[in-house]
């Protein structure tokens, strides 16, 4: 048996700044052209694992260029059966290729049985599922070889009784795993907005100590009122607003913009990237006030 | 609880349009508590639209990968789709190999159905090779050049599929709104990808495609050529050679042919 990768030593510790999730809409603006004032980029490791081609070959030129964050989608960790041994070991391969320092997830099911469904679908918030959550993610870490973090999503529907809150649902599976805390604030505030509560109690309820990346997104209202996280539009100030607070509470962490729909040219994105650093850049000092004040 | 709840929506996403009587005796079937039957039937139309986000990706990365066969086939499309949902269901993380699942799935139905022209299954598999060479693995290029041998195999690039087709699908304008039929021939393509990673076309000739296939098959440059002339019904004449002889150096500046296998 091919002995597994082991996690690159000269991947960076920790991450910081600012962020653009990485597309293939302009990963050929990325790679052919002059340093960008990105200070990472997140892979989507899907795209580029178990297979050869164009895309790992332009990936390959942007390690060591920028510093590579892996988010994943279908590994299903709240599903009822284990996660397959394969994905985790291609998984594990591309960690080590892009020289990821942590990968992460959703906390949801995306898979029936043996079907892939590909799409993020909520957990019930219960003590089983906190249990069969925590279990999975250390035996996950163990197989990834680096730390895991677990990103909150959108829920458009609580599928049956709800025994616990979200809060408790996400601090469960945090406290007896260990894992991190990927903080997406957009589907906090989506989530908000499609199920009556307040997005800043939400925020001041989590342990942002946790907190190991931000993601903010753009989303979208329906005729219904629903609002839904597709990523395909630009940020809208109340979640600039959020990230904001939650970088006054939290400190400095990474915060990534993900666009995966209706992409833009490149330098709508890059504006985009801007305005999150000038919240990034006043947000801190916020932070350093207040946590000097309560040192 | 976990698995019956996938059971439930994973029929409610996948399966025929459902409807809440339909919910509820899904969820009594599979084992849901009252309590979380009815918190699912109060949400029912919040479900339709986790059912309406699944169906969409999936239709939209199968059609990323057969427009042309999806714009021809129209409604019969979402038939063979919705039984491919309801009956089979993707099984792998890569949305980009939905495609290849599904066609696994559909192929027999379709030579089964009248109504789907004979030509179709080979289109919707033409376009679909696109992608999935474009995806192909690669192997590491650890030979050593040098001239081939007749008794040794030979090293081809990993990313080619080599199809044969009863119609020159491969013709058809590139375009979804065409309707043209393609002519029916028997012939052989191969589908490579270039060291420049572009997804290229190669028309063989009736010997040239059986020397591939037993070239991919792992037969000995020798035995491969002598087992095509056969097929043919011709000795290893001086002719045979030759077309031989300009087909691998043909495959080797296209970057096909690597050299000879260890």
């Amino acid at each position: 048996m091919t002995p597994l990768p082991e996690p690159a030593a000269d991947a960076p510790s920790k991450l910081g700044g600012v962020g653009l999730g990485l597309r293939w809409e302009f990963l050929e603006d990325i790679v052919d052209g002059p340093a960008l004032p990105l200070d990472f980029l997140e892979v989507s490791p899907e795209n580029y694992m178990r297979r050869g081609g164009y895309y790992p070959a332009q990936l390959e030129q942007l390690v060591g260029r920028y510093p590579l964050v892996t988010h994943g989608l279908t590994l299903s960790i709240g599903a009822s059966v284990e996660p397959d041994a394969a994905y985790l070991g291609e998984l594990r391969c591309e960690i080590a290729r892009t020289r990821s320092p942590f990968h992460s997830d959703h906390l949801c099911f995306s898979s029936a049985g043996p079907r892939a469904l590909h799409e993020l679908l909520p957990l019930k918030h219960c003590a089983q599922t906190v249990a069969r959550v925590a279990d999975r993610v250390r035996r996950v870490q163990d197989a990834l070889g680096v730390p895991f973090a677990l990103e909150n999503i959108t829920y458009y529907m609580h599928p049956g009784q709800p025994e616990l809150s979200e809060l408790e649902l996400i601090h469960g599976v945090l406290e007896r795993s260990g894992a991190g805390l990927l903080l997406d604030v957009n589907n906090v505030y989506v989530n908000s907005l499609n199920h009556g509560f307040d997005a800043h109690a939400f925020i001041r309820g989590l342990d942002l100590s946790r907190v190991v990346e931000i993601h903010v997104a753009g989303h979208s209202r329906r005729p219904s009122g629903l609002v839904l996280d597709t990523h395909g539009a630009p940020l809208v100030d109340p979640v600039l607003e959020l990230l904001a607070y939650t970088l006054e509470r939290s400190g400095p962490r990474p915060v990534l913009l993900e666009r995966d729909n209706h992409i833009p040219p490149l330098s709508e994105l890059l504006a985009e990237v801007r305005a999150l650093r000038a919240v990034y850049d006043a947000s801190l000092p916020r932070w350093e006030a207040s946590h000097a004040s309560s040192a | 609880m976990q698995a019956a709840l996938e059971s439930v929506l994973g029929e409610l996403l996948l399966g025929d349009e459902p409807t809440r009587t339909a919910l509820e005796q899904l969820c009594q079937e599979r084992g849901i508590a009252a309590p979380d039957t009815a918190a699912l039937l109060e949400s029912f139309e919040r479900l339709l639209v986790y059912r309406e986000l699944t169906r969409g990706n999936l239709r939209e990365a199968i059609e990323l990968s057969i427009p042309r066969s999806m714009a021809r086939l129209g409604p019969l499309f979402d038939e063979y789709f919705a039984r491919f949902l309801s009956e089979r269901a993707p099984r792998t993380h890569y949305l980009r190999d939905v495609t290849t699942e599904l066609l696994d799935f559909c192929e027999p139905l379709w030579a089964a159905d009248p109504r789907i022209p004979g030509y179709l299954p080979e289109l919707a598999r033409h376009e679909s090779l696109h992608i999935e060479v474009s995806a192909l693995p690669s192997l590491p290029r650890g030979h050593v050049p040098a001239a081939l041998q007749l008794e040794q195999g030979v090293e081809l690039g990993a990313a080619l599929r080599l199809a044969r087709y009863r119609h020159a699908v491969h013709e058809l304008p590139d375009t979804a709104l065409d309707r043209s039929e393609p002519s029916r021939r028997e012939l052989a393509l191969l589908v490579y990808r270039s060291p420049e990673h572009e997804v290229r076309y190669l028309e063989l000739s009736a010997l040239a495609g059986h020397i591939v296939e037993r070239l991919v098959a792992g037969d000995s440059l020798g035995d491969a050529v002598r087992g095509a002339a056969q097929q043919l019904g011709s000795e290893l004449t001086e002719a045979v050679l030759a077309s031989a002889a300009a087909l691998l150096a043909d495959l080797a500046e296209r970057g096909v042919v690597w050299g000879p296998k260890a």
